[in-house]
């Protein structure tokens, strides 16, 4: 493992089988796992490189539970882990050798759903897509939607600030969100906001949205739900060189358009999604863009024909439009299933996560190619092209000596050129373990500071999911030292009137 | 009072530096628009940005701005204007409410957060802060978030910034979000309801798939002040409920047509378009009927902010206990309330009203010897507002920055 997780304690692990009964009587029955063979299913999450049995798996089903389990490892010293569906691709939901992985699985009950205020209060265990699925009869849906949204529970979707192919238009997981209920690492409780759109003093809803479960626990969501748009088609575009795909995303977001969704991929990742779907994708293309547009059908028909417009005007060498759902859903099967189709022509991938501004798009292309080269793995691009967020697939086999170093490394140099280009790190799956060392490529020591010092408002002790993140961490007490500079309110040459 | 006009970052942490070794706390401005909001400070000097109003890049292509804090509000919108693109929060120029001159900065935009009737549908100023360097009240410049949309990568401080009303850190540079102004506005027009009833309609018109872009009500003694900002609109001393579509031109007119029938059980829709429309929503937006030089420019003026469908309950009983007037936007979710003259500006009606229904209310127009007796911020629970504390505390220990404004008491 290259990632080095924090030193296990000792004291604890000693302690074990004092924990396990302690932990008994807070959750009784099955809801505290400590055999080897059942603690298997949770010693990994979405990034499966990595892999590490918990000391113990609890799986409260009250929120009284969960303090009373926070409050009791807080006294304790004891490390917790909390995981929601275990998705994450960044190893959020990495578990400790001498850390409690604190499963909300058992809180998968929507609680409540307010039409008339436009929000469903529900438990976080329950999936990104059980929420659309509880309100579409009456035309509403949940707009945030990660490609795992089958299995991702809403909890991990606010710990992680998920995105999906629809967040150009509609935003993230934060900008859907109205409220909480917490459980500090104290066992504190504590309700945020609610059916409002706004909520009183410093918007702690904003800072825990994303904070990959260092703050806290959730224990309910409220989150905003809207109506569905009255239709939606797709265009789906190719084009003979990547900059030239480029070019028409750039034209249609400056022409005014927001489409509901705007993909892009590249070659390889569009000969894998057609061997394995059959879409009816061109396999002469360097590049296919799928631009779908939503809204009533008298908009939608408007703008398909000025994105046609616009996509010849960049030469596009082939232009279909669908004119059925069953026509719009076989454009995105494609896409959607790009990630396995990828998984059938190479024993592993690595799933990078970078975003750039839009206009870098070529210039990253071209980088991604030049490493491929210097790292002799393939790569298959697929991006949120609208939004800039690049999803490479790095090739190797893991059963290969060397090879998943080398594509660690592919991965890390990415990475670093988003942000050369001036883009960021991760869009939308979160730093976990897997860029935490890449923090420093986009933050100096100070950015880190600040950040930590909030995680200190938080858990003092450090004890919640540490190791994700950040690269170093601080003592509190430390990071909250105070360097006094000499000095009065001089300042001889700053103007003062 | 000393003022330091800083001109660029390393002032600023110049001046925050030698204020934590001199224990004097400063009070942070721009412009100084939205300083008469909030409690009166206890700070010595005061930190000035507006000179730091440098535009340091703008990429309609990539649909962000990035500004120095001091920038003046003025001049970033008629630069992104020409562009055809805006803020899609719409920011809330709060001179005439507060009967200040200007309109105030960049910086000042964000720490206060008020964002205007398109809230519904665009979110708020937190939704469009992609990006910020500060400095901190450890006298260290940092920096959150980045140059683009979509980014998690680290804690999303820039959340707390918008809003914090400068307690935080001083923001030097932002970098936010810019969205394409739509083709056409229809806005229609309903008159004659009570609240309860404008309550519905608004409710129905957002549960629609028309995509609503604002839905507010004006009950009649809303316009018993100046009305200049309805001009061309007839009818006047009558309720005025208005829901506003935005888009493509046949897209909006369309809508309109749906939103119309669907409304059809409230009464017969009228059409107000473009100008009409966007004078109309401007008005909503600076609460002019509320304005200072207007008849009710002594009254108390309020913010409050419900869950929508609670609006029309509370703002008509908060209107019949004190003999106040109210205006709802955000479809009920906030409420703009005047209320007549009194020692305590209503505020024990006010945060019960609001609390009964998970509320919350901002005192934004008051004397200040008012302010002085009355939480301006609405109070929060005891764990919550802890938490805050002890999140201000980790950006600003000494609390150098803007002490006092949030909490009532620190001046005396």
């Amino acid at each position: 493992m290259a990632i080095m997780m924090p030193a296990s304690d000792q004291t604890v692990l000693a302690r074990r089988a004092e924990i396990v009964t302690a932990l008994r009587a807070i959750v009784p029955g099955e809801g505290v796992i400590d055999s080897a063979a059942e603690m298997r299913a949770y010693e990994s999450d979405g990034l499966t490189a990595y892999r590490q049995p918990p000391m113990v798996v609890v799986l409260p089903d009250t929120t009284e539970q969960v303090s009373l389990v926070l409050k009791y490892c807080a006294q304790h010293g004891i490390k917790v882990v909390p995981r929601g569906s275990g998705t994450s691709l960044s190893g959020g939901a990495l578990p400790l050798e001498d850390g409690v992985l604190l499963g909300l699985g058992k809180f998968k009950r929507i609680r409540e759903i307010d039409f008339d205020n436009r929000a469903v209060v529900t438990e976080p265990g329950v999936t990104n897509l059980a929420i659309s699925q509880a309100v579409a009869h009456a035309g509403f849906y949940y707009a945030p939607d990660p490609s795992s949204q089958i299995a991702c529970s809403i909890g991990g979707n606010v710990a992680e600030n998920s995105g999906g192919v629809h967040c150009l238009k509609y935003g993230m997981t934060t900008n859907n969100v109205l409220g909480c209920e917490i459980v500090l690492m104290s066992g504190e409780i504590l309700r945020i906001g609610g059916k409002s759109a706004e909520n009183p003093g410093y918007d702690l809803m904003g800072v825990i949205t994303g904070s990959e479960g260092l703050l806290g626990v959730i224990t309910e969501i409220t989150v905003r739900i809207l109506q569905k748009p009255e239709t939606a088609r797709a265009l789906m575009v190719g084009f003979a060189q990547v900059e030239a795909a480029g070019e028409c995303v750039a034209r249609i977001i400056g022409a005014g358009i927001i489409p509901g969704g705007m993909e892009m991929m590249d070659k390889p990742a569009i000969h894998a999604a057609e061997a394995f779907v059959h879409a009816g994708y061109p396999l002469d293309v360097e590049a296919l863009l799928i631009i779908e547009l939503d809204g009533p059908k008298i908009e939608v028909d408007e703008l398909i024909t000025r994105v046609e417009t616009i996509a010849n005007a960049c030469g596009s060498t082939t232009c279909q439009i669908s004119t059925s759902e069953a026509e719009r859903n076989l454009f995105w099967a494609g896409r959607k299933a790009a990630f396995p189709a990828v998984g059938r022509i190479s024993p592993d991938y690595l799933c990078m996560d970078g975003t750039i501004p839009r206009g870098a798009l070529p210039k990253a292309l071209a980088r991604i190619r030049e490493l491929s080269e210097k790292y002799q793995l393939g790569c298959a691009n697929v991006f949120h092209a609208g939004d800039g967020n690049l999803h490479p697939l790095i090739l190797y086999d893991a059963n290969k000596p060397g090879e998943i170093e080398r594509a660690e490394a592919f991965g890390a140099d990415i990475l670093r050129a988003c942000v050369e280009f001036g883009g960021v790190l991760t869009g939308e799956h979160g730093v976990g373990i897997e860029k935490r060392d890449l923090m420093p490529e986009m933050f100096s020591e100070i950015d880190l500071n600040q950040q930590q010092r909030l995680k200190c408002a938080f858990d003092a002790q450090g004890l919640l999911n540490p190791g994700k993140v950040f690269p170093t961490l601080h003592r509190c007490a430390e990071l909250g030292r105070m360097h006094v500079h000499a000095g009065k309110l001089a300042f001889p040459d700053i103007p003062r009137f | 009072m000393d003022t330091l006009k800083v001109r660029d970052a390393k002032d600023v942490e110049e001046v925050v530096r030698a204020a934590i070794a001199s224990e004097q706390p400063l009070e942070i401005i721009g412009h100084g628009s939205k300083r008469a909001i909030g409690h009166a400070m206890a700070t010595n000097a005061v930190l000035d940005v507006s000179a730091l109003n440098a535009i340091t890049a703008y990429e309609p292509n990539e649909l962000i701005v990035t500004l120095q804090a001091g920038a003046p509000l003025a001049d970033v919108l008629s630069m992104i204007d020409a562009k055809n693109q805006q803020f899609a929060f719409e920011p809330m120029n709060t001179a005439q409410l507060l009967g200040t001159p200007a309109l105030g900065t960049i910086g000042g935009m964000i720490a206060a957060g008020l964002a205007g009737p398109r809230r519904i549908k665009a979110g708020g100023a937190r939704d469009h802060l992609l990006g910020a360097h500060a400095v901190s009240g450890f006298g260290d410049s940092f920096k959150t978030g980045g140059k683009v949309v979509k980014n998690v990568t680290g804690y999303d401080l820039c959340k707390l910034l918008a809003g914090s009303w400068g307690t935080l850190s001083v923001m030097t540079e932002v970098t936010l979000k810019v969205m394409p102004k739509p083709e056409a506005e229809r806005t229609l027009l309903l008159r004659g309801l009570d609240d309860a009833a404008a309550n519905k309609a608004m409710t129905a018109a957002l549960g629609s798939p028309f995509d609503v872009s604002g839905a507010a009500h004006l009950p009649k003694s809303a316009f018993r002040t100046r009305t200049d900002g309805l001009g061309d609109i007839p009818g006047q001393g009558e309720e005025l409920t208005v829901l506003r579509l935005e888009g493509i031109t046949a897209s909006a007119a369309h809508r309109a047509g749906s939103l119309r029938e669907l409304l059809a059980p409230f009464g017969t829709a009228t059409l107000v378009e473009d100008i009409a429309s966007a004078t109309l929503w401007a008005t909503i937006r600076d609460v002019l009927p509320f304005a200072a030089d207007g008849a009710l420019g002594a009254w108390s003026v309020w913010r409050i902010v419900c869950p929508p469908a609670s609006g029309a309950a509370l703002g008509t009983l908060l209107a019949r206990e004190t003999g106040g007037d109210v205006i709802y936007d955000w479809g009920g979710g906030l409420i703009w309330a005047a209320l007549p003259p009194k020692s305590d500006a209503h505020a024990p009606s006010v945060r019960q009203r609001a609390n009964a229904v998970g509320g919350h209310a901002t005192l934004i127009r008051a004397a200040e010897d008012i302010r002085r007796d009355v939480d301006v911020f609405h109070p929060q629970a005891a764990g919550i507002a802890a938490l805050s504390e002890r999140v201000r505390a980790s950006f600003d220990p000494k609390t150098i920055l803007n002490r006092g404004r949030l909490t009532r008491g620190a001046a005396a």
